[in-house]
Formats: structure tokens, sequence, C-alpha cells
């Protein structure tokens, strides 16, 4: 299951949470309350001139959620956060990719890489902003950055867990021949893991 | 400018603003064919990216903005009780930003300029690299500052409108005289409102009860205020690159003035463009529309807006929070100092809590009027909030730090966040204004069954698009970029999302057939005749 999976499934949860709520808010708001509303709601909106009691409880459940949602997405569990923000090895190796004139510029065809180790790709733009993009043979992304051109380098160091052949694609739009920024099997990631 | 000059003013932004909707619905719908390969004898890839540069121009400025601003030159004064300042500058800001819009589209439709509307240093002046005409440099950057220009004159207009006779007013009543007031008493008055600094002032002169000059306005005006501090901000700096762009187009049709586009540096400049460029989400998107549910659902249940004193504050924080989220756009820039990563990650989920105040307090609203009579303007306001639920749940999950190493620049972000918050959150907002001044600017109320029927194959066909999109993205397929070697695993959201596009498109025709048969095309045309049209003269 890659992390991708995970999303999808989080979100379709969310996406549905969502339509079920609303449908099920219109059709209840269409009957009379129960209990009826009190005189004061009905004169100044329910909350008078602070926050009520409800407001608060569903501040105090937001600021929750996104207390809870920046720890998750930026603790280890998910591999880019790992990767990027806690990983304690030295990449051991380093591949430094150049792009000119719409085209990358690879040091090897392929890149061997092996698995489970750290490894750095260094991508250097000569003229425009393209992106760096690593594609598994089913379409799938593993990672991808962008390129900023010269004086800058883009550096990203990602750990190949599975085995196999990898794409190449400019994953930011460049101009018109764009999408000719593609690179089969750029990518050969071998061994069982260096760990 | 009397009332009915207004009215009139404001169905010719409408009418227009919704010719330019159906436009870039044709332009997405190419894309979408054209994105499958289909097509591809009418549109070769050099026009596709045209398509791709000219369709957010067209559908932000040309249609969101323009049906703002149409809404706005009515409601305002309507809210508010006062003329428009200028009627001069009401006309001028029209013409600008039809011309301004008809311009970028001509010109990437006719030279096939694509740097699309990213901009990112230096496509937009790489005339050699991507093979664009230099004289379209010069006739893009026109047209973006003319729509600028436009933009401009439209925020000066209306905040001229919301604070000058104010200090009319406080300067008779102090038995002072009637000084003229003019765009630096304005600017004071906006930013000192805006940003709540007389309280800040009275909190360190330590006056007891003070009651900030906030609440001196409707809190509709207030949105508008609030979320026109944004969206000016966005127009000097789009503005500064649409001059910028014809500079490097008049440098290089000059000879020997041509300037290195190295003098720019890439990533500062990206910095800028995306702290400019994302306000737009805040100010037009996230802020005009609470303002307008804020206002039409009140009216249209008859009954108090729940907590009306707090989503004052929650609009003042996210004017604040809208000035430091464009790192989110900035997350896959490798070189870009991780703390401001982070940064951006955090204060974007600064907008869950602001937007979900407000939607908390509009459902709230909606609640304590049981049992509610669902008008038509109102259920597209619930769908609208339905829209903003799921684009701007997809659209804080694709912000993070980590999150986005998958999703970045995939169909994910246009798909499910982008179009679905534009098409389904902002757009069915606008309607939901339309159907509520229809009767107002016309005298006559549009079909309800019509007006159903448009609803549901909006939704349902920006949702189907949306989602399909955003599970095509998270399968890992791009945006911005044709597959002309094939989609291959691609393929079936894509088709997908074509039926979506064309279930909205038929929602848009049902909304023009139900126009047409309550005017009559006469009425519609007569909208731009130099003669009096067809428009209820009865005050409101």
């Amino acid at each position: 299951m890659t992390i991708q999976n995970i999303i999808e499934l989080f979100y379709l949860t969310i996406f549905t949470t969502i339509i079920g709520f609303m449908v099920f808010f219109y059709i209840v708001t269409r009957k009379p309350p129960r209990g009826g509303v009190s005189a004061r709601e009905r004169a100044d909106g329910g909350a008078g001139r602070g926050m009520d009691r409800r407001e608060r409880q569903w501040l105090y459940f937001l600021i929750a959620v996104a207390l809870l949602g920046n720890l998750a997405t930026l603790s280890p569990l998910v591999p880019a956060a790992k990767n990027a923000l806690w990983a304690q090895e030295q990449p051991v190796k380093q591949v430094v990719i150049e792009v000119r004139d719409y085209k990358f510029i690879l040091p090897e065809k392929p890149i061997t890489i092996p698995a489970g180790v750290p490894v750095e790709f260094i991508v250097i733009s000569d003229d425009l902003t393209y992106g760096f993009g690593v594609f598994r043979k089913d379409g799938t992304m593993v990672f991808q950055m962008q390129v900023v051109p010269k004086p800058y380098e883009n550096r990203i160091t990602w750990v190949f867990e599975e085995p196999g052949h990898y794409d190449i694609r400019s994953t930011e739009y460049s101009g018109p021949k764009h999408p000719y920024m593609y690179i089969p099997d750029a990518i050969a990631v071998v061994g069982g893991g260096g760990r | 400018m009397n009332e009915d000059e207004r009215k009139l003013l404001t169905l010719r932004f409408v009418v227009v603003a919704l010719v330019f909707f159906a436009l870039a619905g044709l332009e997405g719908t190419i894309m979408r064919f054209r994105i499958s390969n289909m097509l591809t004898e009418f549109f070769t890839e050099k026009h596709f990216y045209a398509i791709m540069t000219a369709h957010p121009f067209v559908g932000i400025y040309g249609w969101a903005y323009m049906a703002v601003m149409g809404a706005f030159y009515f409601l305002v004064p309507y809210v508010l009780k006062r003329d428009i300042y200028s009627k001069r500058a009401a006309y001028a800001s029209f013409w600008l930003m039809t011309i301004g819009v008809a311009t970028v589209w001509a010109t990437t439709f006719i030279t096939h300029y694509a740097p699309l509307y990213t901009l990112y240093w230096p496509l937009p002046a790489a005339i050699e690299l991507a093979g664009w005409e230099p004289i379209s440099l010069v006739a893009f950057g026109l047209g973006a500052a003319l729509i600028i220009l436009g933009v401009l004159t439209f925020f000066f207009n209306m905040f001229a409108t919301i604070f000058l006779p104010v200090r009319q007013q406080e300067v008779v009543a102090n038995g002072g005289e009637n000084v003229r007031a003019g765009a630096a008493y304005v600017a004071k008055e906006l930013l000192v409102t805006a940003f709540n600094l007389d309280k800040l002032r009275a909190k360190i002169r330590g006056i007891p009860n003070y009651v900030e000059k906030v609440f001196n306005y409707p809190v509709f005006v207030v949105a508008v205020f609030r979320g026109c501090v944004d969206t000016t901000l966005n127009a000097l700096v789009m503005g500064g690159f649409g001059i910028l762009i014809i500079i490097f187009g008049l440098s290089y049709l000059l000879p020997g003035a041509g300037l290195s586009f190295n003098i720019i540096d890439p990533l500062i400049y990206k910095n800028v463009f995306w702290w400019g460029l994302d306000l737009i989400a805040d100010g037009n998107v996230l802020i005009f529309t609470a303002g307008t549910w804020y206002l039409l659902v009140p009216l249209l249940l008859g009954r108090p807006l729940y907590g009306e004193s707090v989503v004052r504050t929650v609009i003042l924080a996210d004017l604040v929070v809208s000035l430091f989220v464009w790192n989110h756009h900035m997350l896959a820039d490798t070189p870009q100092p991780l703390f401001l990563q982070i940064q951006g990650q955090i204060f974007t989920w600064g907008e869950l809590l602001t937007m979900g105040l407000t939607i908390f307090a509009v459902l709230m609203t909606i609640w304590l009027a049981r049992p509610v009579r669902y008008s038509a303007p109102l259920k597209f306001v619930l769908a609208s909030i339905l829209g903003y639920g799921i684009g701007g749940t997809a659209g804080i999950i694709q912000a993070n730090y980590s999150m986005n190493r998958y999703l970045h620049n995939t169909q994910w972000v246009i798909g499910i966040h982008g179009h679905v918050q534009l098409l389904v959150g902002l757009s069915l907002t606008i309607f939901a204004a339309i159907y509520a001044l229809f009767p107002m600017l016309t005298g006559k109320s549009l079909n309800e069954r019509l007006a159903d029927v448009h609803l549901i194959l909006m939704t349902v066909g920006g949702l189907v698009m949306g989602l399909s999109m955003g599970l095509a993205g998270s399968a890992g397929m791009l945006r911005r970029t044709l597959y002309p070697m094939g989609l291959g695993p691609y393929e079936p959201y894509m088709t997908v999302a074509i039926i979506g596009a064309l279930l909205m498109a038929a929602g848009f025709a049902v909304f023009l057939l139900n126009v047409v048969r309550t005017i009559g095309i006469k009425a519609l045309i007569g909208i731009f005749l130099p003669s009096k049209p067809r428009v209820a003269s009865k005050t409101v």
C-alpha cells in the first residue's frame, strides 16, 4: 500500500462524511425543531456579543484537528517527512542531474541505486524552472520536487524500499516542450536493501 | 448614480461575467477532451497550452471578479444606503476588465503565448527557448495591466464609497466644516478599520469599553473591505509582473536592447509571486464568499446572523492569516528555507479554523431558523458550503510539507481542491447571489424547478469531475501537461472527468434557458443598448 492509497482512503472518508452530513442537514432543517428555538436565539442570532458554548466547542475541535494534522504529517510516519526531517544517516550516494533546454542529462543510464539506503539527488537547471519526479512503472509517484534554475541547487534525499525500474518526468510546466521531458527506466534500484 | 443606473451597471457586469464563465467552461471542456488525446486535429499542443494559460485569467478575472464587482456595485450602496462614490470609475472598471480579459485571451489564442498563470521566471521572457513572439509579451502584459487597473479602480471606488461619507458626516456632526477628504484619508481609515488598529490604540491608551470602528459597518461590508485589502495587494503584485513582462517584451523588440532574464532571481520572484497570487484565494474566494453568505442567509431567512460579532473577528483572522500562507505553494522548492515551509503549513491550517468558524456561523443561522423553506439561492448557498468543505479539506491535505511531496502539481491540486472550490464553492455562491438579486434587478423571478436542475447538474458535475481528477492525481497524474504518448493508467479517471464537465455544461445551459425564458432575449440585449433597458425601477 502506497502513501497515496492511504491519502485516498482517508480523503474518501471525509468526502462521503461531508456529503452525508450536508444531505442530513438539508433534510432535518426543513422540519420544525422539537423543543423550539429560544426567544434569545431568535432575537440576537444565538451567540450574543461573544462566542457561545457551541461555537467555542467547535473551535476547540478545529484546533485539535489542526494540531493532530500537523503532528501526524510532520512525524516520521510519512516517508517524505522521515527522509527530510528525521533521518540521521548521511546519503550513501549522490546523483547529480543537469537540466538544459528541456532535457535531463543523466550521469548514467540507468542510474543504479541500492535499495534501502539514503540517496541524494541534486538537480541543477541551466535555464528554466522545471520539475523532477520519480515514478513507478504503474504511473504512481514516488516523490518529486521543483527544479529552480541556477544559482540554486535542488536537493532531495530518498530511500527506495522496492527494487525495480523507475521513470523520471518533469513535474513542472516549462513551455510546450515540457511533456516530452520523460525518461522511462531512468533509475534502476537494485538489491534487497542495504540496511 | 441613481438606483436604476446601478442596476444597469450590475446587470452589465453579470452578463459579461457569464459570457466569460461560458468561455472558461468551453476552454475547460476542450482541455478535458484534449488531455484524453481527443480533438487533436483541431487543437495542437501549442494551442492546448495557450488555452491553459488563458483559462484561469478568463475564469478568475472574467467570471469571478466581474461577477463580484457587479454584485458589490449594487449591494454595498444597498446595504449602506449610499451612492457609489464615482460613476465614472465604476464604468471605467467595467471596460478595463472586459478589454483586459479579452486582450489576454486574444493574445494567447492568436500567438500561442503560453507562460501559464504561474509565470515562473524566466519562462515568460524566455523567447528563444520556449519559442514566444516578442510582441506577444507586450500584448499579454498589457492585457494583464488593464485587468489590474480595472481591479484597482473598483477597489478604490469601493473603499471611497464605504469610508468617505462617514468622514463627511463625522466632521459635520462635530461642528466642523465639510472638508474634502481624499485618497490618503480613505487609505488611513481602511487600514485602521480593516486591522482594528483603533482598538489597539484604545488598549494602549487604556480606554475602557471601547467599541472598534468596524462595528459601525454591517458584517457584509466588513467582509468587502477586508477582502478588498487582500485583493488590492494581489493586484499591486500582479500588476508589477504585467509591467515586468511588458518591459522585457519591449526590450526584445528594440534592436540591441534585449534584457537578460538572469537579472531576476527566480526564487525571490517565486516568493513574491505566490505571496501576491494567493491573496486572491483568501480575498476573493474565502472572504468575499463568507461576506456573501453572511448577507444572503439572514436576508433569505429573515433572522439575524448567528454570532455576528464573532464573525467580524474571524474575517480579520482570515485577513491576517492570508498574509502568511504563500509558502504552501512552495513546499516542493527545496532551496526554500525549511522554516518558511513549515510556517506555510501551520498558517494554512489556520484557514481550517477561519473557514470552519465561518461555515459554523452560517449553518447555525440556518439551524436556528427551522423549519426552513429552501429558496433557490439558499440551496445554492448550502451546496457552495459543501464545495468549500470538500475542496478545502483536500487543500489542507496537499498543503502539508510531507504530503506535498506526493501531491504537488498533480491533478489532485487542481481537481478535488482547485476546481471543486472554484466551481462548487465560489461559483455556486455567485449563482446564489444572482438568483437572489435577479428579482431586485429585473422585477422577475427565475423558475425554481429549473434552478434545482441547474444546481444538481453543477454540483454533481463539479464533484464527479473534481473527484476523478483528484484520484488521478493520487495515482500520479500531473496537472499542466499533456500525455502525448497516451494516458495509460490515468485514462479511466479522465473519461469520468469529461462526463463531470459535460454535466456542468448542461447545468449552465439550463440556467441560460431559465434566464432567457424569464426576461426574454430582447431585454438581455437591451442591457447593453443606450436606450433605457427593462429593469425594475421600484426602490428595493
